[in-house]
């Protein structure tokens, strides 16, 4: 464990809300994936990001 | 050999990993024993290399000496030197909403190199020739899969809170943070937002759900059991990113927008300013650093800037520093930095025995200071007496540019009415006696269209 470091207090059940939380999320983006998939047989796929500007 | 003096950065304290001094004046950062793995790791497995090569991080030479002769010693790092630190109490709301989408990149982009980032605070972010970058090395430490991101409440309270406030409440809110310094707690936040935020999935995981679950029980609050992967950790930065990419502020028609318009209207005003302002400049040449006091939207910075002054470009208004704050985003200017100020109360010092972050004024040196049409604001404006004006001023720069506004202009006369006119000391004269005090006038003239003065002053020897 690499625990000796941690200076922060990672917030009472804020771990355990995270474990939640992603688990959550997981079945959101899941959806989400799908619908994009649908979405991109009709359309075109959008242009990415510019890498080096995380804002752009 | 003689001693020569270490000063512990009184910000730097929290994190054992290694600390921030000054030796004769240049800042380095030195990393503990302790943190030897991590640090080893960030340099050899390229993370830090890919970071600074994206201006994401700052970079930093690396000195074979022992400085501080501690014990703890393990590597001395002297980092690029800022030429201003700011806080987030002086951001707009798209320099935090930048700064928060840089941590979930560096966050992301430290994942894909075995590291994770172990703090989420705007703190670790600063202005470096014309963006917000990184500064902390000592934040990255292998990462472990099977352990949750610790500095996720962090990031919630310090960058998502004041983002979504902001947001629904439809007001630039950044003094908020000054107040909560150390982030606006969750059940604060919780508090405050509509409560049909609730039924926004990710404001609700993020917010809602995560400030129930902060109720202090140490029962509750120990990683094990709790089941964690890489892949979960990259949902929910994709969560919190998606979340605050589509967070804005609304642009309020505020004293910026009247600015083009009035502006417009008095172009021999501002052109025969301009003209003036050029010529002093070659009057006090070499001027390194500037501050633009009242900035609005930085049209006298940008003219600083375009003689490689770095220029600090202040303003109380939240809506001109953001709009000046894009405009040198998609320009790329390097040498301007914007910040929010309100000149009757200008950031405090505050922190652990108040020097963990130091007052606008103690950061605030410069070689000329401007003061375009900004005294009347002070001294009709908030009642501020001349002598404290002065004052103020004084303790910023060497050179000083300003106007005086009469108390016949219409911009005054705009703010008598429905006001009692108290204000029989505001004249001229009584103007040249206060900053007198502390300042010599070099030169004086009266801007074509108006009956405003302006005055180039040098700080007397002390």
């Amino acid at each position: 464990m690499l625990h000796h470091l941690v200076y922060i207090d990672p917030g009472s059940g804020s771990f355990l809300v995270q474990a939640i939380t992603a688990a959550v999320l997981g079945v959101v983006f899941f959806f989400r994936n799908i619908r994009m998939y649908i979405k991109s047989i009709f359309t075109r796929t959008p242009k990415k990001q510019d890498d080096n500007n995380p804002s752009a | 050999m003689p001693a020569t003096i270490i000063h512990h950065h009184p910000s730097s304290y929290r994190d054992p990993s290694g600390f921030i001094f000054e030796k004769n004046g240049i800042l380095y950062r030195q990393v503990n024993k302790v943190f030897k793995e991590h640090f080893d790791f960030f340099i050899a497995s390229g993370c830090y290399e890919k970071l600074v090569k994206k201006d994401w991080l700052i970079a930093h030479e690396t000195v074979t000496e022992n400085l501080t002769g501690d014990e703890q010693w393990y590597a001395t790092l002297k980092p690029e030197r800022l030429s201003f630190i700011s806080y987030p109490y002086e951001w707009s709301f798209d320099m935090l909403k930048d700064a928060a989408l840089l941590t979930l990149a560096i966050l992301k982009e430290s994942l894909a190199s075995g590291m994770i980032l172990k703090d989420a605070t705007p703190y670790n972010i600063q202005w470096h020739t014309g963006k917000l970058v990184f500064i902390d090395s000592l934040s990255f430490e292998k990462y472990d899969e099977t352990v949750p991101w610790i500095a996720y409440r962090q990031f919630c309270e310090n960058f998502l809170s004041p983002l979504l406030l902001a947001h629904y409440s439809r007001m630039p809110l950044q003094e908020m943070m000054l107040a909560y310094s150390e982030g606006i707690p969750l059940a604060v936040t919780k508090s405050l937002l509509p409560w049909w935020t609730k039924f926004s999935i990710h404001t609700y995981l993020h917010i809602h759900l995560h400030a129930k679950y902060s109720i202090k029980n140490p029962s509750s609050q120990t990683g094990k059991n709790t089941a964690f992967s890489k892949k979960k950790l990259l949902n929910l930065v994709a969560s919190l990113e998606g979340l605050i990419t589509k967070l804005k502020l609304p642009e309020s028609k505020s004293t910026w927008s009247d600015y083009y318009d009035e502006a417009s209207q008095r172009t021999d005003y501002l052109e025969h300013k301009r003209t003036i302002i050029q010529r002093w400049l070659e009057k006090i040449k070499p001027v390194a650093t500037a501050a633009d006091l009242g900035a609005n939207t930085g049209e006298f910075s940008k003219l600083m800037a375009s003689k490689n002054i770095q220029t600090i470009a202040s303003d109380f208004d939240p809506n001109c520093i953001n709009a000046l704050y894009n405009e040198i985003k998609k320009n790329g200017e390097k040498n301007i930095v914007p910040i929010i100020i309100d000149f009757s109360k200008p950031s405090p010092a505050i922190g652990v025995n108040n020097e963990e972050r130091d007052s606008f004024i103690k950061r605030t040196h410069v070689d000329l200071a401007l003061a375009l049409a900004l005294i009347h604001h002070l001294a009709i404006g908030k009642n501020i007496p001349l002598e404290k004006i002065a004052d103020l001023f004084q303790k910023l720069c060497n050179y000083l540019i300003i106007e005086f506004v009469p108390k016949q202009d219409e911009k005054i006369k705009l703010m008598l009415t429905g006001k009692k006119d108290i204000y029989t000391a505001y004249k001229e004269e009584n103007f040249l006696s206060a900053f007198q005090q502390y300042f010599s006038v070099l030169e004086k003239e009266t801007i074509a269209g108006s009956e405003r003065t302006i005055y180039l002053m040098k700080k007397n020897e002390a």
